[in-house]
């Protein structure tokens, strides 16, 4: 009888449902993306790049095994990723100039820094570099072009591999030729280090050009007896040629150190990056690469020496600071820094969004309540005479209130259910449009969202229902 | 003793004396018409009985209750257990059957009993009506729906108020040969009224003037022509 009568009352009972249904849904709705914001919103957030930074702490060595065991303490599914960096000056000896080159983990660069923008690709294969914009430039180098580095560390710190220049030693080196193509020599010292014989590979030259540097025996014998540095006239029409015969002598190690350490190398440029920033002025290259190159390793054998690890962390400031303070009780050789620029403004944005989305909520929950209200008081006045009639028919007041409320909490309860799903779908498109990721539906929100429904409905009908219980049977009854 | 009787009964709202020292006693199974002109306190004294207003002075005592002290929650009470009411305008809930209105009076009353309100119906001739909606009714019929309402919870006193007012002369009859009938089988009807014909169906007439009880008249006439 009741749904009855709830059916054939549809039209306004419709109008009822549907402001709960619509409020429920603005409520679910917005409490899933209240709930969700911070997850969402801290994804966005990564693509600032870092919120944390690992240095070494004192006189200590950051290495990537101390990294990975400072990561440990942070859940896995929280780290967006851990890019490790290693600075070292690199030259360019075809240029005479040397540059900042950062050893590094493309893969983690690519989470921790996403708004690098690289023309061309990252590199993924050994002996391939990324160059900054500042570096192209003045270089004039382009996306494919060779580009030879060698390191003057301080396995050598005469710089030249003069320690490899010993009686009777065998050396290696290469040097950029003609059109940037590599050239190779090989050299045997006598007892005195004084250069015994040479051979050159300079197939990659011009041919009977730049390619006569390895074949001129006359051009090649001036080496014979030079220590470094040596000088040689060159060989007329292949000067560039030449010069990089005496590059490559210069650099040239023996051939065990030359292996390892590679102290020259000729790297690829795949990309070039543009950030805006400092960046623009590294050269960035594997971790790997740069190893082989400056022959650096942890004494330990725990990895590369890494200068500093980058860190974004899906976090806010309190549990960043609680992270840090972890890394730092079980890794004291590290020290933990919060970039506070990112990590703050990340709280205080996400402060304010949900800030706001309660506000919202709120007052979408006030206005709920005034159109059911409204709505409710229409159907009282609508059914005036009804009440009045049920009251005469001997309805106590109680049972006329029962009733109200009776609907008004069926009508909560069927709203929320409505609110519950429609909200999920509202909330799916906004995140989706917004956000541009998919949410989970919590299931807490279906109870939470009829309970609130039902509640609104219960509070909204309370003035209604005053009013239909002080209806006079006597006068709504009365004939004409 | 009497089922109903008003004792010196005063109703004043201000300056206005609505009732005005009334005393009117009705027997039980007696069928009483109350006449009178607009203004004369008929419908004062309707609410009064019906328990749905209480007099200002005086007593009024139903089945031996003075309901003119209790409080507004017995009247509820009493009226819902003792008294059938009959209004002018039908008052039908518009959005139930015909049968469904009979059981919201059975619903306050104790339980709804769906095959009792349909012998009701039956009793009023309306039993094929019972699945209709009171906008599917003629005046009539909604009247005589009314009437099952009024007795389904066999009520001591019924409590017709211009129940003719809005019918045509062949309803009329209808609706006052269902009295007929039912103050044969010994219910007490109390019918306000305006219009003599309805009144002179009645055992006895209750003339109002003014709020106060004009002059009684005994239907000589009364079961000649029903």
């Amino acid at each position: 009888m009741i749904t009855a009568s709830l059916l054939r009352r549809r039209s306004r009972m419709l109008i009822a449902l549907l402001s709960i249904g619509i409020g429920a849904t603005i409520l679910s709705g917005l409490v899933t993306i209240a709930y969700d914001v911070p997850r969402q919103m801290g994804a966005q957030f990564r693509s600032y790049g870092a919120n944390m930074i690992l240095l070494p702490a004192g006189d200590t060595v950051l290495t990537e095994g101390t990294l990975e065991k400072a990561l440990e303490v942070i859940p896995e599914e929280n780290i967006a990723g851990a890019s490790p960096y290693r600075y070292v000056r690199l030259d360019m000896p075809s240029r005479q100039q040397s540059f900042t080159a950062a050893g590094t983990d493309f893969s983690q660069v690519v989470k921790t820094s996403p708004y690098f923008s690289v023309e061309g690709d990252y590199p993924s294969n050994p002996r391939e570099i990324l160059i900054g914009k500042e570096i192209a430039d003045t270089i004039g180098a382009k996306i494919g072009s060779s580009i030879q580095l060698s390191y003057k560390g301080s396995a050598s710190d005469d710089g030249n591999g003069a320690a490899d220049w010993t009686a009777g030693a065998h050396l290696m080196g290469s040097a950029e030729g003609f059109n940037e193509a590599v050239l190779t020599v090989e050299l045997t010292l006598d007892e005195d280090a004084r250069i015994a014989s040479i051979d050159v590979d300079a197939s990659s030259q011009t041919e009977e050009i730049g390619a006569l540097v390895g074949t001129d025996r006359e051009y090649l014998d001036q080496f014979i007896g030079q220590t470094l540095p040596v000088s040689a006239d060159a060989l007329s029409g292949a000067t560039i040629s030449s010069q990089a015969v005496v590059n490559a002598v210069n650099s040239a190690r023996s051939g065990e150190n030359a292996q390892a350490l590679e102290l020259t190398g000729i790297y690829n440029v795949t990309g070039i990056l543009s950030t805006g920033g400092e960046e623009e002025a590294y050269i960035f290259m594997s971790l790997t690469d740069l190893s082989k190159l400056t022959g650096e390793e942890a004494p330990d054998g725990s990895g590369s020496v890494l200068d500093v690890a980058e860190l974004s962390v899906f976090a806010d400031v309190n549990e960043l600071e609680a992270y840090s303070e972890d890394i730092k009780r079980e890794n004291p050789e590290i020290n933990p820094r919060l970039v506070k620029r990112v990590a703050h403004s990340e709280a205080s944005v996400l402060g304010k969004l949900q800030a706001l989305v309660i506000l919202v909520t709120v007052v979408v929950l006030l206005l709920t309540m005034i159109c059911v209200s409204t709505t409710m008081m229409a159907v009282v006045s609508e059914r005036r005479r009804e009440i009045g009639l049920r009251k005469a028919l001997g309805a106590s007041d109680r049972s006329i209130r029962t009733e109200f409320l009776g609907e008004g909490l069926f009508l909560g309860g069927l709203g929320g259910l409505m609110g519950v799903a429609l909200g999920f779908g509202f909330a799916q498109f906004v995140s989706v449009h917004v956000f541009g990721s998919a949410i989970r539906f919590q299931p807490l929100l279906l109870p939470v969202t009829v309970v609130v429904s039902m509640l609104i409905a219960a509070v909204s009908c309370q003035l209604p229902i005053k009013r239909a219980v002080a209806i006079d049977p006597a006068i709504v009854l009365k004939g004409e | 003793m009497a089922l109903l009787e008003l004792k010196n009964v005063s109703k004043i709202y201000g300056e206005l004396k609505a009732l005005d020292n009334v005393n009117i006693k009705v027997e039980k199974g007696e069928w009483v018409a109350i006449m009178g002109p607009s203004g004369s306190g008929k419908s004062t004294m309707m609410n009064i009985i019906g328990c749905m207003d209480k007099p200002s002075l005086g007593e009024v005592l139903l089945d031996g209750v003075d309901i003119s002290k209790e409080p507004q929650k017995r009247l509820t009470d009493i009226r819902r257990d003792k008294i059938g009411l009959i209004f002018q305008q039908f008052h039908m809930v518009t959005y139930l059957t015909a049968v469904e209105n009979i059981m919201v009076s059975q619903y306050y009353h104790s339980m709804p009993d769906e095959e009792e309100a349909l012998q009701a119906l039956e009793r009023v001739g309306l039993r094929e009506r019972a699945r209709h909606l009171p906008s599917q009714l003629s005046g009539g019929e909604q009247q005589r729906v009314c009437v099952a309402r009024a007795l389904i919870n066999h009520p001591e006193l019924i409590l017709a108020d211009e129940p003719t007012g809005n019918l045509d002369e062949t309803n009329e009859n209808i609706v006052l040969d269902l009295f007929s009938q039912l103050h044969n089988e010994g219910t007490t009807l109390i019918v306000v009224t305006h219009d003599p014909e309805v009144a002179e169906a009645a055992q006895r007439t209750i003339v109002l003037e003014h709020g106060r009880v004009a002059r009684e008249v005994i239907n000589e006439n009364f079961g000649k022509n029903r």
